[in-house]
């Protein structure tokens, strides 16, 4: 999902993890209404934004434990999936420090684990590496890798345009609260006769071809 | 309803974790109330011994020399001197002395001739060392009186108990026990007021407006508990740790109240001479079932003012804006408060119908041995419906997009 600051991406991905409702139309994860069965869609559903933050005064294992039982996760699965993920983002030798003591690329991490820990079959980031190192970040996209080879649904919004380059199969170009796009990346480039999604930008900013 | 209980058990294992909060929601009340009372008896011992141990100074216009014999006599309560020029009264507020006393002229001839003579005192009642010289200057003249009323009688051979024809003999109904039980229930209510507002308050605006602040608040949402879920954890979490805060003081000042029982008790003693201290015990101020009944009324009290605090914490968009929304809910409280420790309250007809003061009522009543079952009923209805009133709010609140993403 790309567009410029305020184009409506964030809102879009809120209504897709119930937290907002839409003014008209429908929404469905997995076969399910986001306006009737929110809590069956949450429950499939991973979500992780720029303006989500951890509870500081708890370790990133209890946390994860914590947000287990809120996700109705069996305890002994919510603590083997919590260590499996925390070991993934190398996050093993924090798993009992007070998150208020870790760093802030480590506490996103942390936010990435708690939004995983329930095995979801649709994640949704929004603005996943905003404000984190390189390698934090590589972290992160690596396991964007993996779970889109897991097969599961990831809708990422972002400005890092690399990023979609690489690992998206379809874009999503959202200007002035309209969609343009929704295909993959090498057939928006060709309707737009441009090398770079920045290109496609700059034409939409510039009120070009839409 | 299982969220509910999962919402109760993370913010209350939040709160376990800050150690500094527990210790000043729970133990600072324990050690704080007894200490204040110790000290304020202490010191209000120490102020009465120190002037009971002290001559009164007071400045005495005796031009016949009446009084001033027998006041003299007794040197341990009264000191003479000089009366200050100027103004006397003036003198008397600037604590030069602490009583003048003025003998009429004609006084010896007057009391020849068995006539009443006048002694005017001038007292600052302000002042407790005034109004100690003037008890002593009455007790000094009523002694004389009798003296001079004695010589009389035995002049013309009559009984002694001539001038007292009749014995008034007092017994006390209520012991010290009822009395400090009275006042703690006048005390009680105010401390439950204020209490279980401000406990709310503080951890209400953190479960609420400062999870939006801290960023947490999205993450507990994006779950699948259901957001009513959400709201009723944070509620009963609020109203559980508020209402054992309150109970925190309101134990502490009992405790304190006990001491202060004690030392009156005492001091009490030894003025009547006794070899000891009638016991006074923590549960003869208040019995389990006044605490048991008091305990129940808070449950509605306290899950009223916790879904206040909810709706406010939950329409703000930080802690700053909720407890500017909810300050001034304090100063409601703090003189519902003050109101609740007036005396004579309980006579009031209307009072049994007030949200929250009838509340105050009906403790008071209980601990002055007044139950009476239908005000307490249609108190604990009347505050239970409230609470349920309001918590229907708070989440209706957090289901509102604007109250969520509010920036």
């Amino acid at each position: 999902m790309l567009g410029p600051n305020g184009a409506g991406k964030s809102t879009t991905l809120r209504m897709i993890a119930t937290l907002m409702q839409p003014d008209q139309g429908t929404i469905e994860v997995c076969g399910l209404d986001t306006q009737k069965e929110g809590e069956k869609v949450r429950g499939k559903l991973g979500y992780l934004s720029t303006d989500m933050n951890v509870y500081e005064r708890f370790t990133p294992r209890e946390l994860l434990r914590l947000f287990g039982e809120f996700q109705g996760v069996d305890a002994t699965i919510a603590e083997r999936r919590g260590l499996y993920l925390l070991e993934k983002l190398q996050l093993m030798d924090f798993s009992d420090v007070k998150m208020d003591g870790l760093s802030s690329g480590q506490k996103q991490k942390v936010s990435i684990a708690r939004a995983l820990l329930h095995d979801p079959k649709v994640v949704i980031f929004d603005e996943p590496t905003t404000g984190l190192d390189v390698l934090t970040a590589k972290t992160v996209l690596d396991l964007l890798r993996v779970m889109k080879s897991e097969g599961r649904t990831v809708i990422v919004s972002t400005h890092v345009m690399p990023l979609v380059d690489e690992i998206c199969d379809r874009v999503g170009i959202i200007f002035d609260g309209e969609l343009y796009g929704d295909a993959p990346p090498r057939e928006i480039l060709a309707r737009y006769s441009v090398r770079t999604l920045d290109e496609v930008f700059f034409q939409l900013a510039a009120g070009g071809v839409r | 309803m299982k969220g509910v209980g999962l919402i109760f058990k993370k913010e209350w294992m939040e709160f376990s974790k800050d150690r500094r909060t527990m210790f000043f929601t729970f133990v600072i009340p324990l050690i704080l109330f007894p200490a204040i009372f110790t000290m304020m008896t202490k010191m209000a011992q120490g102020d009465s011994n120190r002037r009971r141990g002290q001559a009164s100074r007071i400045v005495l216009n005796d031009p016949g020399e009446v009084v001033k014999p027998f006041l003299l006599g007794d040197a341990k309560a009264f000191q003479l001197v000089e009366a200050p020029s100027g103004d006397l009264k003036q003198a008397l507020r600037d604590k030069k002395f602490d009583l003048a006393v003025d003998v009429e002229a004609g006084a010896p001839g007057k009391l020849q001739r068995q006539e009443p003579f006048a002694v005017k005192a001038t007292v600052d009642e302000s002042e407790s060392g005034s109004e100690l010289a003037l008890k002593r200057l009455k007790e000094a003249m009523k002694k004389q009186d009798q003296i001079w009323v004695q010589a009389r009688l035995e002049a013309i051979k009559a009984p002694k108990d001539l001038p007292k024809p009749s014995n008034l003999v007092t017994e006390k109904a209520s012991d010290l026990a009822l009395e400090l039980s009275k006042m703690l229930g006048m005390f009680v209510p105010y401390i439950l007021l204020i209490g279980l507002y401000t406990n709310a308050m503080q951890h209400g605006v953190y479960m609420t407006a400062g999870e939006k602040e801290r960023h947490t608040m999205l993450s507990l949402l994006s779950t699948a508990i259901p957001r009513s879920h959400v709201i009723w954890g944070k509620l009963l979490a609020t109203f559980s740790i508020g209402v054992m805060g309150t109970v925190m003081n309101v134990v502490g000042m009992s405790l304190g109240f006990t001491i202060l029982g004690h030392q009156v008790a005492g001091s009490e003693a030894s003025l009547a001479g006794a070899a000891a201290a009638p016991s006074l015990s923590f549960s003869s101020l208040a019995s389990p079932t006044t605490l048991g009944l008091t305990l129940l009324l808070l449950i509605p009290l306290g899950l009223f003012f916790s879904s206040i605090i909810l709706v406010l914490g939950t329409q703000a968009k930080n802690s700053r804006e909720a407890m500017t929304a909810i300050t001034p809910g304090i100063f409601v409280v703090v003189m519902l408060g003050v109101f609740s420790t007036a005396p004579g309250l309980e006579k009031m007809a209307a009072l049994p119908y007030v949200p929250v003061l009838n509340v105050a009522l009906t403790i008071r009543k209980l601990f002055s041995h007044e139950f009476v079952a239908w005000q307490y009923i249609l108190a604990f209805v009347m505050t239970s419906g409230l609470a349920a009133a309001m918590a229907w709010l708070s989440t209706s609140i957090l289901n509102r997009e604007s109250a969520i993403f509010r920036q």
